[in-house]
């Protein structure tokens, strides 16, 4: 509550707040169907109509209404970029803190397996996933989960091996407190602020991942749409009618601004250097 | 670097010219095209040949490059009828069972050698061989024996009557190979044919060279070589025709085609296909086992629709008949008009109240599946079925799709200039493709049967028109339309001439206008 | 040194791994070579022709005999035979090598021009619109797809100034560097545009915190001018964070840039994978990610390694 409420406070965090609310206002609009067209029926009397005040941001090759899509759209790709960061950091946060807490052998093990996973070219693992797997929202939010999932195990693991040597983790230690307790209240704590700064960062990615997969053919699949899949359908339109270019590219890059300015604004908020430097 | 399949110092000449011309383009003003390179067609597409053995590539770029390098022993003209190949004449018995070519005495190898009826007859052993992996064996199996009294000369023996074996010829899939380079087992890895054009160096995905074959017995090419590149976005491809850098394009999409009419330097070439778009039904899985339900999926389906929306408007209603000379009116056809009371009565007479099923589409093949399946999943909810579409890489789906492993299909069939080789793999009793169709009856197996023995061209159209009303009515797969096959190129080539087999052959009299 | 060496010894287990996943994932993937070849066709084969073609392939045997087969090979430095080159795996990296990594090395110098001296800019005058309009473009930069960059660029040059960059080939710098420089121009600024974002605003933020640091502090008391001190002193500290930033994602250039490479068709490594992966040229496929893997070892080695150089109080072997 703190945190939201100095979010709030923060200027530019103000704003990226603001974008997020609204895109999960029209997500959930989105979802519930509540939509001015239905996004999903061809219409062929209205293919490639120019935005207007029936359709405000035109149609689309099959007649359907953007602006509806754009509305399903951004849930779906709200979907996956949260979802494949969630599972990702989940899973990088709980790989990298066992590496630096039992160290030695675990380590080696678990950080060579990470090294792997980076040393892949990103985009071919993701193809590799979906290839074996089918696309689908799951394959995608899968792929892309694994693809993050080093990057955060390591950004975990090195804070958590010298906060592993400080002193008010032994201090907690000899007092008793179990080891998850540790775990997850000093370490955690003490990580939020380079973990705020790579969500944003994996999350900005995360969607243009989505686009990029789609561009290829094995993002989402039709016919509900991800803005990446509209903006990659849009490719052979682009002199027909730009609009389909056009408004899935903003939506992409607004939410894209809305998850840096918000990240940001956590980061200032939570990093005791900048609360330091501020004071 | 480059995979060579000249002699050597050829290469090595050509390419210091080439790179001479470079270096001049670069020093002189970056003028759009060269008097110099003039003879030389720069040709673009978006998916590169596979492979170079004509008698194992399938793949409609393999083709589209084997063409211009090997020959059949006879071609089909762009109507569609036979004409001279490596052969100048033949002949049927009587009783269809044996069939004799007299070679053309000017066809000659790129190599310099000439043809002989001993190619020939190494060229079908070949075919005919397992081992080979052949992509035409299976219509060359009524050959029974060849003979060659001559070197002109070449007889077939054939076990059955099998009239349409002279089309199934009439493809790069039977090209005649030099019987030496059989015998070197070099074929695939060089590429020596009869053809007009020869394969100067092939990198795969990237680029190919050739060079006009001054020994074809067809004359002096128009063009001195062409050059291919692989362009794999259709639009890059236009912008590439736009600035002048390419003279001439295969397209497959319909909306990148579109936009080639509004420019003023670009001409479109649109010409109907034998390929089909088709929703395959499977009768293995329920309820599509169920007649009434396959019709009446057959009559909820406004074919006219999913052209307008889908295609852009670029295709035609089709029976399963798409060849000009065996198609007929599709309105006479099963429930071509879109009649959703029928639809829904034949439901209920099916005891079928609604069904969710699974269709299957390949990313990009044809560039408007997706389109296509979307299209069709909102006409079929009409009569309460439930459509999930799934998309797949299209190697995935030919994998899926070859074991029948579908519900529903939205696919991209090839025609043949002939009903016979077209379906009697799906359809006979001992069709090699049953497993993907699943569906087969009596009517339908002996038609076919029929086709086949029939030489009487009339008498064949009629066994046909029989064949394709009983096949629309058992709707195993509801066919919906034939695309239109694209090339684009600059105002400034002349004299092309497209074909519905798609073959770019004609390209060998094209010339080029400065 | 140690720590070289013992990082260098943890490459084979690694590559190894790596070889491991890739090998068996990409035969999980439905579809084979014969299928790539010849479509639906395939449906067509008798179970004899089938077995030869798999033979042709390599793909008869058991994955496992298959795997020691390649690995086994591969101590000897063979790494197969491309399906669809028909010759030496290595030799088909190596002719793409050179246009992916001038590419990257490219965009990565676009990124540092353009990217450096915003940041810098924009953390003098924090704030300020200027460093409003910066961040406006670093935001920008960062949020549009390559794709839709690439694209937009070929139609305006083809439509407003009726030239595209020759596509579908390469030539090489040192056969004919104008050509080749017109090439490769546009793809670079594709990539550095987002390359370029992410370097701004990195290294604004490392400059503003730098600049609150103690000892510019000083040394700005200590009279240097406002220049002096923003180049001289904060801006080598600031650097540290850029090098890394730069090499880590000039370490995911090598891999080549699928979507550029597409879209401007540009025969470079990473469609080069993505090709073998949808014709199912396994010993192209393994071979080449392979490489690509050992360019981001060492390419991230080199990182960790000015990262010491640039500030020596960091101890390797903590990271």
């Amino acid at each position: 509550m703190q945190v939201l409420r100095a979010l709030l406070l923060h200027r530019s965090g103000r704003i990226g707040a603001l974008i997020i609310v609204v895109y999960l206002g029209l997500a959930v609009l989105g979802a519930l169907g509540l939509t001015p067209h239905n996004p999903l029926q061809p219409f062929p009397i209205s293919r490639l109509k120019p935005p207007s005040a029936n359709f405000w941001m035109g149609t689309d090759l099959l007649g359907r209404d953007t602006f509806s899509r754009l509305m399903v759209g951004i849930g779906e790709s709200f979907v996956v970029a949260f979802a494949s960061v969630a599972v990702a950091a989940g899973a990088g946060i709980l790989i990298g803190l066992f590496a630096a807490w039992w160290g030695n052998l675990w380590d080696g093990i678990l950080m060579r397996v990470m090294d792997v996973l980076l040393a892949f070219p990103a985009i071919l693992l993701a193809l590799l996933i979906i290839a074996i797997v089918g696309p689908g929202t799951p394959t995608s939010i899968a792929a892309i989960a694994i693809v993050y999932t080093p990057i955060f195990a390591r950004v975990v693991r090195g804070p958590a091996l010298s906060l592993k040597q400080r002193d008010f983790v032994d201090a907690a230690r000899t007092f008793g407190s179990s080891q998850g307790y540790i775990l997850s209240r000093h370490l955690l704590l003490n990580l939020v602020a380079p973990l705020t700064v790579q969500v944003t960062l994996a999350l900005a990615w995360a969607l243009l991942t989505e686009a990029g997969l789609s561009f290829l053919g094995l993002g989402s699949q039709p016919p509900s749409p991800s803005l990446g899949l509209m903006l990659a359908d849009s490719r052979n339109l682009m002199q027909h009618a730009p609009w389909l270019m056009i408004f899935p590219g903003l939506a992409i890059m607004l939410g894209i601004l809305g998850f840096n300015l918000t990240g940001d604004a956590l980061r200032d908020i939570l990093d005791p250097r900048t609360q330091r430097r501020s004071a | 670097m480059i995979m060579k399949t000249g002699e050597t110092t050829m290469h090595w000449t050509k390419s210091r010219k080439l790179f001479a011309a470079a270096l001049s383009l670069a020093l002189l003003a970056p003028a759009a095209a060269l008097p110099a390179e003039a003879a030389t067609l720069r040709l673009a597409w978006a998916q590169d040949a596979t492979g170079l053995d004509p008698q194992k590539q399938t793949a409609f770029s393999s083709l589209r490059l084997l063409e211009l390098i090997y020959e059949p022993l006879v071609q089909l003209d762009p109507k569609l009828n036979v004409v001279p190949g490596v052969a100048s004449s033949w002949q049927f018995a009587p009783d269809a069972k044996t069939l004799t070519f007299k070679l053309n005495p000017k066809a000659k190898f790129s190599s310099g050698a000439q043809v002989t009826s001993a190619d020939v007859k190494a060229s079908f052993t070949r075919i005919l061989d397992e081992k080979t992996s052949a992509a035409a064996r299976s219509n060359f199996l009524s050959i029974d024996s060849m003979e060659t009294p001559d070197p002109e000369t070449i007889v077939f023996h054939l076990k059955t009557a099998d009239a349409p074996i002279l089309v199934a010829m009439a493809s790069v899939n039977a090209a005649i190979l030099p019987e030496s380079e059989i015998e070197a087992g070099t074929i695939g890895t060089k590429a020596i044919g009869s053809g007009p054009f020869k394969l100067d160096s092939w990198d795969p995905n990237s680029k190919e060279v050739l060079s006009a074959n001054p020994d074809w017995a067809g004359g002096k090419t128009g063009v001195d070589g062409i050059t291919i590149s692989v362009l794999p976005d259709e639009t890059a491809i236009l912008a590439s025709l736009r600035a002048g850098q390419t003279d001439f394009a295969l397209l497959n999409d319909p909306l990148v085609a579109t936009l080639v009419q509004q420019e003023p330097s670009l001409q479109l070439n649109r010409e109907p296909g034998l390929a089909y778009n088709v929703l395959q039904l499977n009768p293995a899985h329920k309820p599509m086992d169920n007649l009434k339900v396959r019709q009446a999926i057959s009559c909820a389906i406004d074919r006219q629709d999913v052209i307008d929306t889908a295609l852009a408007g670029e295709g035609k209603v089709t029976g399963p008949l798409t060849m000009p000379a065996f198609a007929e009116d599709p309105n006479s056809l099963f429930c071509y008009k879109q009649d959703l009371t029928k639809a829904k009565e034949l439901m209920k007479e099916a005891g079928v109240h609604g069904f969710t099923a699974t269709v299957i589409a390949a990313t990009g093949e044809p560039p408007y599946a997706s389109a296509e399946a979307q299209v069709l999943q909102n006409q079929l909810a009409a009569i309460g079925i439930k459509l999930n579409i799934q998309m797949m890489e299209l190697n995935v789906y030919v994998d899926r799709w070859l074991k029948g492993d579908f519900d529903l299909a939205v696919a991209q069939n090839g025609g043949r200039p002939d009903p016979y080789p077209m379906y009697n793999r799906y359809f006979m009793k001992n069709g090699n493709l049953l497993k993907v169709s699943n569906y087969t009856d009596d009517e339908l197996d002996g038609l076919l049967r029929q086709g086949q023995a029939e030489t009487d061209p009339a008498k064949r159209v009629e066994i046909f028109h029989k064949f394709e009303q009983h096949l629309a009515e058992m709707s195993p797969w509801v066919w919906l339309s034939t695309s239109y096959g694209y090339t684009a190129q600059l105002k400034t080539v002349e004299g092309f001439e497209p074909s519905p087999t798609g073959t770019l052959f004609s390209l060998a009299h094209v010339t080029l206008q400065q | 040194m140690t720590y070289v060496v013992q990082r260098l010894l943890t490459f084979p287990l690694i590559l190894l791994g790596v070889s491991i996943v890739v090998f068996f994932s990409i035969r999980l993937i439905p579809g084979d070579a014969i299928t790539a070849m010849l479509g639906t066709e395939a449906g067509l084969l008798t179970p004899n022709q089938r077995a030869a073609l798999a033979s042709y392939f390599g793909i008869d045997k058991p994955v496992p005999t298959q795997y020691l087969h390649w690995l086994a090979g591969l101590f000897h430095g063979d790494l197969g035979i491309s399906v669809i080159y028909g010759k030496p795996v290595i030799g088909v990296i190596l002719e793409r090598f050179p246009l992916t990594l001038e590419l990257a090395l490219l965009s990565m110098l676009i990124a540092l021009v353009v990217g450096v001296p915003l940041g810098v800019l924009a953390a003098t005058r924090s704030e300020r619109p200027s460093d409003l309009v910066v961040r406006l473009f670093a935001m920008l930069g960062q949020s549009t797809p390559n794709f839709v960059v690439g694209l937009v660029f070929i139609f305006v040059l083809s439509v407003f100034f009726g030239r595209v960059p020759t596509m579908g080939t390469f030539t090489p710098l040192f056969v004919d560097p104008g050509d080749n420089l017109g090439q490769l121009i546009f793809p670079a600024i594709t990539l550095g545009f987002a390359f370029a974002a992410s370097v701004t605003r990195i290294s604004r933020s490392a400059m503003l915190d730098v600049l609150g640091d103690d000892y510019v502090r000083t040394a700005r008391s200590k009279g240097a001018s406002a220049r002096r001190v923003v180049w001289r002193h904060a801006l080598p500290n600031a650097l540290i964070p850029v090098v890394t930033l730069s090499g880590v994602e000039f370490g995911y250039l090598l891999g080549g840039a699928v979507i550029v490479e597409q879209v401007f068709a540009l025969p470079g490594l990473g469609r080069l994978v993505l090709d073998a992966i949808t014709q199912r040229d396994y010993p192209l496929v393994e071979g080449a990610v392979l490489f690509i893997a050992l360019n981001f070892l060492v390419v991230n080695l080199l990182v960790d390694l000015a990262y010491v150089a640039l500030d020596p109080r960091i101890r390797l072997g903590a990271r």
